[in-house]
């Protein structure tokens, strides 16, 4: 098996465990879920991230995390910043590395999040929310650049419209010898 | 261009270090810089001060720039940088402010010192030497109790609730992302340096939950210190990350560690059980009836803590859970306060 130096197979003890299915409301399950696309998935709650409704779930057992490299003996005896985790769905081989944050631990649930879209897109295709998200983003940026090129296109015209109309009535003062300030 | 110039051997040249060898490599490094694209960007001053660091044997060399880089261009971690700040120039200002950052990281100092802030759990802190960093390890610590508190409603007021004492609050991490995240606690927050208790004081302010604090400069292991937490009891948890390095293993921390931070929030003594155990002593006296006490420790201490307790059956309390930290060593205790 890989040395702890390099890929360390995730041992998360029990308690962290239940963290994962409270907190981060990723639900374990026994079976390899993944294998059968079409069941019964759960939602993800990450504070400050976008929820994409029903993604496939992330079996915490087929998931292999790799912390700060030679932590040494770590807690008060080290000051460590190197805080980014790589993290990896051994079935599919997906990595995700992530060091967004300064914390370890939101680290690690960004990591969570952004392998499970990943993996979601990986077996579902173009069937994937975050696909079909991603899609619609990208026609919503379409659309508001439309909008904005013909808003643009609008005032120039306006612009322009006016300052014919301003000439037309300066030469006009001019012509009957009323000074330009006193127009009305 | 004149500028330019100026500040490229500004930058290149480093301290002298042993042999006038660096004035070699700072003209090596000028040919390098002259053929390298863009060296004057994020990436290139990264790029740059790795070597510098890895040259010097500075740890966490690469980590180091490119906290100090993504710091002076307003962000928190490189990898958060808008992509195109990684490759445009950078102004003088901000060269000469990365500057001044690494030549202290040259010195050892610990980077959250250099930064002069550092995230726990989320929340923005102030950092000041000699004041502990918070470490990595410690936000499990919070999580664990957030959990606890959250399975056992009954076990904490109606009103407002928990009411926690956190010993040695340091730069005040563990007590205002408890406050932060439990809208209704209230935490008695002490420490022994003063240092620590001004710095608890304007984190609180800076996040505002000064109203739900009370911090005081207390000694827990000295005389008669019992008297002056009295008055808030009962209290419903004891939370702590105490000092727990063994005397022994004192001479082993980096220079990060020695030269900036303070000691006395490290060293725990012969087995690291000193504080330890005033807090065990002490908490009996100021908790409820099922009053609990999480602490972060050494990985050899739940065996020590465990036989501490069987030894003394008179405080009342026993081990009831251990938990691991992200490296799978055990970090954390609970203990709770059983019926006598």
């Amino acid at each position: 098996m890989s040395s702890r130096s390099t890929w360390a197979l995730l041992r998360l003890p029990l308690p962290l465990i239940r963290i994962c299915s409270g907190k981060w409301g990723l639900r374990l399950q026994e079976k390899p879920a993944l294998l059968f696309p079409g069941m019964a998935a759960s939602t993800v709650q990450v504070a400050g991230r976008k929820d994409y409704p029903a993604l496939l779930p992330l079996n915490e057992s087929e998931l292999e995390e790799q912390f700060v490299k030679g932590h040494g003996p770590g807690g008060q005896a080290t000051n460590k910043t190197s805080n980014c985790v790589v993290l990896k769905h051994v079935p599919s081989g997906i990595v995700v590395k992530c060091h967004q944050t300064r914390s370890v631990d939101q680290n690690r649930k960004i990591a969570r999040k952004v392998l499970q879209e990943k993996v979601d897109v990986f077996y579902n295709g173009e069937n994937s929310p975050v696909h079909k998200e991603k899609l619609e983003a990208e026609r919503r940026k379409r659309e508001r650049k439309k909008r904005a090129k013909e808003t643009l296109e609008k005032k120039k015209l306006l612009k322009e419209l006016r300052e014919a109309s301003q000439n037309i009535t300066e030469k006009k003062a001019d012509a009957d010898g009323i000074p330009r300030g006193f127009q009305e | 261009m004149k500028l330019w110039g100026q500040i490229l051997w500004t930058l290149l040249s480093v301290p002298r270090g042993r042999r006038g060898v660096l004035q070699g490599w700072a003209f090596n490094s000028w040919k390098t810089y002259s053929s390298l694209t863009g060296p004057l960007s994020a990436t290139g001053m990264v790029n740059h001060w790795t070597r510098v660091f890895e040259e010097r044997g500075i740890p966490e060399a690469r980590e180091s720039s490119e906290y100090i880089v993504a710091h002076v261009l307003g962000a928190k971690t490189f990898q958060s940088l808008k992509p195109a700040l990684w490759t445009k120039p950078l102004t003088p200002q901000q060269l000469e402010c990365i500057q001044e950052l690494c030549g202290r990281r040259l010195q050892r100092m610990p980077v959250q010192y250099i930064l002069g802030e550092w995230d726990f759990q989320g929340l923005s802190l102030k950092m000041v030497p000699p004041v502990f960093i918070p470490r990595p390890e410690t936000e499990e610590l919070v999580e664990w109790v957030l959990e606890e508190v959250a399975q056992r409603p009954h076990a904490v007021r109606a009103q407002d609730g928990p009411l926690i004492l956190e010993v040695g609050c340091g730069s005040g991490a563990i007590t205002l992302s408890l406050l932060s995240q439990l809208p209704k606690s209230r935490v008695v927050a002490v420490d022994k340096e003063e240092a620590a208790v001004s710095l608890t004081h304007e984190n609180a302010q800076r996040l505002q939950l000064q109203d739900r604090i009370r911090i005081i400069h207390l000694d827990i292991t000295s005389e008669g210190c019992c008297t002056h937490l009295l008055p808030w009891s009962p209290l419903d948890l004891v939370v702590s990350n105490p000092p727990y390095i063994f005397r022994k293993d004192m001479e082993q921390l980096a220079p990060e560690i020695c030269s900036y931070e303070d000691l006395v929030a490290l060293d725990g003594g012969d087995e690291g059980m000193d504080i330890i155990t005033h807090i065990l002593t002490l908490a009996p006296q100021l908790l409820n009836a099922s009053g609990s006490i999480f602490l972060e420790v050494d990985p050899r201490h739940p065996e020590l803590v465990s036989s501490w307790l069987q030894s003394h059956p008179d405080l009342h309390l026993s081990l009831v859970g251990v938990r691991e930290d992200f490296c799978g060593r055990p970090r954390f205790l609970h203990v709770q306060k059983s019926a006598p």
